[in-house]
C-alpha cells in the first residue's frame, strides 16, 4: 500500500513515504492525496499513524482547510491500533474546533472506556444506541478491538473463565469464541481457557548489591599503607 | 512554494519596509548622539577580527566571556549600540552585522524590560532569514563559529518562534493599532511556522548530518556520506543543532510522534563530538523525555530522565560559571525533576539511588503522595510547571478581543489529564498487592469496595469492576521500550516493579526486592573519614 506509486498534478510520481518526508510533509499539493490516502486506509483495514498524524498537522495548520469526517477516520483507526497509544498521539493534535464536534466527543469517549478495559461496557454501548454506522465506515473495526481484548487478556491471566472471556469479546457464541482460542494458541478445557504458563514470565525480582573492583579496590590498597 | 531554493530568494529581499523602520529609529534617537564606550569598541573589533582569522578559540572566549560581561556592565537594562554605529566600525561587513544583530537582538529579547516590541520583532526575523541565506547561498566555506555559539543561535531562533507566536496570540493587552499591524498581510509571514520548518530541514538537508549519524551508528566514516558542506563543522553542527530544533518545535506543537522521529539517528545515550555543549544536551534530553511521556512510555521517559539527571549531578561545575546557562540548565533540572516524580507515580520502578536521594530531600515525597492517592489538582499543578511552552501555529482571528496565548496549553494538559484519570485507581490496587504474593480476586474485591455491602449481587459487581482495573492495571503498565537502536520503535514490556497474573480466581503478585545498599554507604563514610584524616593530619603534621 505504502509504496503504490501516486502521480501529482505536475506529473511527477511519488510514493506515500516520499510525500511524508522532511520539508514535503508540509506541502499542500499533497495533501489531497493524504486525505484520500485515510479513506483507503479505513476501506481496505491498513493503517499508517505517520501519514495520519501528517494530516491532523496540516488541520493544524491551515485550520480552515479542516475536514471532519476525515478527522473522525483517523481517530477511529487510531482506536484499532490499541494497545498502541496512537489515539492520544492524534489527540494532543485536535484543534478546539474539532473537540467540539459530537462525533468526535463520542469517539472519545468510546477510546476513554477501551482505555480503561471497561470492554463489557463498550460491547453495551455500541450495541445499544445507532452507533453502527460510525463503526461501520471502518472495516474490521470489532476484530480489532477483540485482537486488543485478547492482548490484554493474554497479558493478565494464566487461566480465565470460558463466560467471562465471551463477555470480553462482545458476546460471542462458542463457534466464534473457539476460533479466537484458537488463533491465539489458547487452549479451551471445560470451562476454563488455559492462556500460557505465566508463572514462569512473571516471577519476583531480587535485585542485590554488587560491588564492583575499581569502587573497593582505591581503598583497600589505602589500608596496605 | 516549497522548493528549497524559492525560500532563499528575493522573497524576503523587499525589506526594509522604509515607514516602519523610521519610526524605529526614532524611539532609538538616543544612541545617535550617544558615543560607544572605547572598551565595547575594542570587543567589538576584536572580536570582527578574530571571526576573519577563523580564530574560534578567540571568538568562544569573547562570546561566551566578554559580551555577558559587557552586557551587564554597560548595557543592563538598554539595547546595544545601534547597527549603524558598529557598522561604521566594521567596514560594513554583512556576515559580521547579521552576527552582530542576531546578538543585539537576543540581548533584547533576554534583558529589556516589557519584551521586545513588534518592530525588533520583525526586524530580528528577517535578520534571521539574512543569516541563514548567505549560510544557504553564498555558502561561507572560511566562516568558523564556537559550536556553542552555533547552538544558541538555532534554539535562539526557534525560542524567539515561540515568544512571538505567544505574544500574537495575547491579544486583550494590544491596542488596535497593534493588532491591526499584526494582521497585516505583509507580517504574517514573520515567525510563520512553515519558515521555520524550512530553515531547519535546510540545514539538516544540506549537511547531510542524518546520513553522517547513520554511518558513524554502523562503524563507517561519516565523512564518506557528508558531502561537500557536511565535512565543514560549521554546516555539520548547525545541521545537528536543527534536528534538536525540530524536536522542539513538534514538541510545542503536541506532535510527539514526529518529536521522536525527527530524531531518529541520534542516539542521546551516547557521547559523541556533538554532545560537547551541555546545554543542548539537557535540552535534548528535556524534550525527548516529555515527548515519552506523552506517549504513555514511561519506562524510557524515566530512563531518559535519570541518565541526564545524573550527568548533571556530576558535571555541574564545568558550566555554574556562566550564569546565563546556567538559569537555563537550573530550570530544565528543576521541570525533570517534576516530570520524573510523575512518571514514577504512574510507572513506580527502581532507579539510581542518588536520583532517588535528590527527590527525597528535594520535598517531592510529599506530592508523590498525594498523585498516588489521586490528587488531579497536584498532577495538574505538576504537568503546567514543568511542560514546554505549547503554541499555536496559526494566528488568533484578530476580531477576536479574548486571549488564544492558553489554549494550546490548556488542550495539552486536558488531554495528559484525561490519560491519567483512566489510571487513577490503580496506585490503589497496587498498594494491596504489595502486601501479598497470592490474593483472591474477592477479598480484593471487597478492599477496593468502599460502599456498605449489601449482600452478594453487589459483590459480583465489585469482582467484575475490579477485574476491568486489573486489564486496564497490565494494559496500562505494559509500556513500548525502545530497544537497540530506534528511539521510536521498541517492544511491549511491563518494566514496573510490581508485576501480576490471574489464574482463574487468584492474583499471583511478583515484586521487586530490592536489598539494602550497604557497600554504597560504607564506601561513602569510609571515603570521609580518610578525607578528614588527611586534613587533620594537615593542621597537625
Amino acid at each position: 500500500m505504502a509504496t503504490k506509486m501516486i502521480t501529482t498534478d505536475d506529473g511527477t510520481t511519488m510514493t506515500i513515504p516520499e510525500m511524508l518526508k522532511s520539508i514535503e510533509r508540509y506541502n499542500p499539493k499533497h495533501f489531497p492525496f493524504l486525505e484520500k490516502y485515510v479513506q483507503e486506509q479505513a476501506k481496505e483495514n491498513t493503517y499508517d499513524l505517520d501519514a495520519n498524524l501528517a494530516v491532523l498537522k496540516f488541520y493544524q495548520f491551515n485550520p480552515h482547510m479542516m475536514n471532519l469526517p476525515i478527522t473522525q477516520l483517523i481517530l477511529l483507526k487510531a482506536i484499532t491500533n490499541l494497545p498502541f497509544s496512537d489515539f492520544v498521539l492524534c489527540k494532543y493534535l485536535l484543534l478546539p474546533v474539532q473537540m467540539r464536534d459530537d462525533t468526535v466527543k463520542e469517539i472519545i469517549y468510546i477510546a476513554d472506556i477501551l482505555e480503561q478495559c471497561d470492554f463489557v461496557l463498550f460491547w453495551q454501548h455500541v450495541q445499544n444506541k445507532d452507533k453502527n454506522e460510525l463503526f461501520e465506515k471502518i472495516t474490521g473495526f470489532y476484530d480489532s478491538i477483540r485482537k486488543f481484548v485478547c492482548h490484554v487478556v493474554g497479558t493478565t491471566f494464566q487461566t480465565i473463565d470460558k463466560v467471562y472471556l465471551s463477555r470480553l469479546l462482545g458476546n460471542i457464541d462458542d463457534k466464534q469464541l473457539t476460533q479466537w482460542v484458537k488463533k491465539n494458541n489458547w487452549t479451551l478445557s471445560g470451562d476454563l481457557v488455559t492462556i500460557i504458563k505465566q508463572e514462569e514470565t512473571i516471577k519476583t525480582k531480587h535485585i542485590s548489591e554488587k560491588i564492583d573492583f575499581e569502587s573497593l579496590g582505591g581503598l583497600m590498597a589505602n589500608c596496605i599503607n | 512554494m516549497y522548493s528549497q531554493s524559492d525560500y532563499y530568494d528575493a522573497e524576503y529581499d523587499d525589506y526594509p519596509a522604509q515607514d516602519s523602520y523610521d519610526e524605529y529609529e526614532l524611539q532609538n534617537n538616543y544612541y545617535q548622539t550617544n558615543t560607544i564606550p572605547e572598551v565595547v569598541k575594542n570587543f567589538l573589533l576584536y572580536l570582527y577580527e578574530s571571526i576573519q582569522k577563523c580564530d574560534v578559540y578567540n571568538i568562544q572566549n569573547l562570546y561566551e566571556n566578554s559580551f555577558p560581561k559587557l552586557s551587564e556592565t554597560y548595557f543592563e537594562k538598554k539595547e546595544w549600540p545601534d547597527e549603524k554605529e558598529v557598522a561604521e566600525l566594521v567596514d560594513k561587513d554583512d556576515l559580521f552585522m547579521t552576527l552582530y544583530k542576531e546578538l543585539y537582538f537576543r540581548h533584547i529579547h533576554a534583558r529589556i524590560q516589557g519584551g521586545p516590541q513588534f518592530e525588533q520583532r520583525v526586524a530580528s526575523f528577517y535578520n534571521y532569514c539574512e543569516f541563514f541565506n548567505i549560510i544557504f547561498l553564498q555558502k561561507p566555506e572560511d566562516l568558523e563559529l564556537p559550536d556553542i555559539w552555533l547552538w544558541e543561535l538555532v534554539d535562539e531562533f526557534v525560542y524567539q518562534f515561540q515568544n512571538y507566536t505567544q505574544y500574537r496570540a495575547r491579544l486583550s493587552d494590544k491596542t488596535d493599532d497593534e493588532i491591526e499591524k499584526l494582521a497585516e498581510p505583509s507580517n504574517t509571514r514573520v515567525w510563520n511556522i512553515l519558515c521555520l520548518l524550512n530553515v531547519l530541514h535546510s540545514l539538516v538537508d544540506m549537511s547531510n548530518i542524518k546520513q553522517q549519524l547513520e554511518a558513524t551508528a554502523k562503524g563507517e566514516d561519516p565523512n564518506s556520506v557528508a558531502g561537500e558542506h557536511g565535512s565543514l563543522s560549521l554546516y555539520k553542527m548547525l545541521g545537528y543543532f536543527s534536528l534538536v530544533g525540530l524536536l522542539r518545535v513538534h514538541s510545542l506543537l503536541g506532535d510527539y510522534h514526529l518529536a521522536i522521529k525527527i530524531l531518529e539517528p541520534i542516539d542521546i545515550s551516547k557521547k559523541s563530538q556533538y554532545t560537547l555543549v551541555p546545554a543542548c544536551q539537557i535540552s535534548t534530553s528535556y524534550y525527548v523525555g516529555f515527548a515519552y511521556m506523552m506517549m504513555r512510555r514511561y519506562s524510557d521517559a524515566i530512563r531518559t530522565f535519570t541518565s541526564i539527571l545524573l550527568y548533571i549531578q556530576r558535571t555541574k561545575q564545568l558550566y555554574i560559571s556562566r550564569s546565563y546557562q546556567n538559569d537555563q540548565i537550573n530550570k530544565q533540572t528543576e521541570q525533570m525533576y517534576h516530570l520524573l516524580a510523575i512518571c514514577l507515580v504512574l510507572h513506580p520502578q527502581c532507579i539510581d539511588e542518588s536520583i532517588q536521594q535528590m527527590l527525597r530531600e528535594k520535598n517531592y515525597n510529599d506530592n508523590m503522595y498525594k498523585m498516588q492517592c489521586g490528587d488531579l489538582e497536584v498532577f495538574r499543578n505538576f504537568f503546567i510547571f514543568a511542560c514546554p511552552k505549547f503554541v499555536s501555529p496559526c494566528p488568533p482571528p484578530f476580531d477576536a478581543q479574548d486571549d488564544y496565548v492558553k489554549e494550546p496549553l490548556e488542550h495539552q494538559t486536558q488531554v495528559f489529564i484525561d490519560e491519567v484519570k483512566q489510571q487513577l485507581e490503580l496506585p490503589t490496587i497496587r498498594s494491596y498487592l504489595k502486601l501479598y504474593t497470592t490474593l483472591p480476586l474477592s477479598k480484593l474485591a471487597s478492599f477496593m469496595d468502599k460502599n456498605e455491602r449489601n449482600g452478594e449481587r453487589d459483590h459480583d459487581r465489585a469482582v467484575a469492576k475490579l477485574s476491568t482495573q486489573l486489564l486496564c492495571f497490565k494494559h496500562k503498565m505494559n509500556n513500548v521500550v525502545c530497544t537497540k537502536g530506534s528511539g521510536l520503535e521498541g517492544k511491549f514490556q511491563s518494566g514496573s516493579e510490581l508485576d501480576f497474573y490471574i489464574d482463574n480466581n487468584m492474583i499471583h503478585i511478583a515484586d521487586t526486592k530490592v536489598s539494602h545498599r550497604y557497600g554504597d554507604f560504607f564506601i561513602r563514610k569510609i571515603l570521609k573519614f580518610e578525607d578528614l584524616n588527611r586534613r587533620l593530619k594537615k593542621v597537625y603534621p
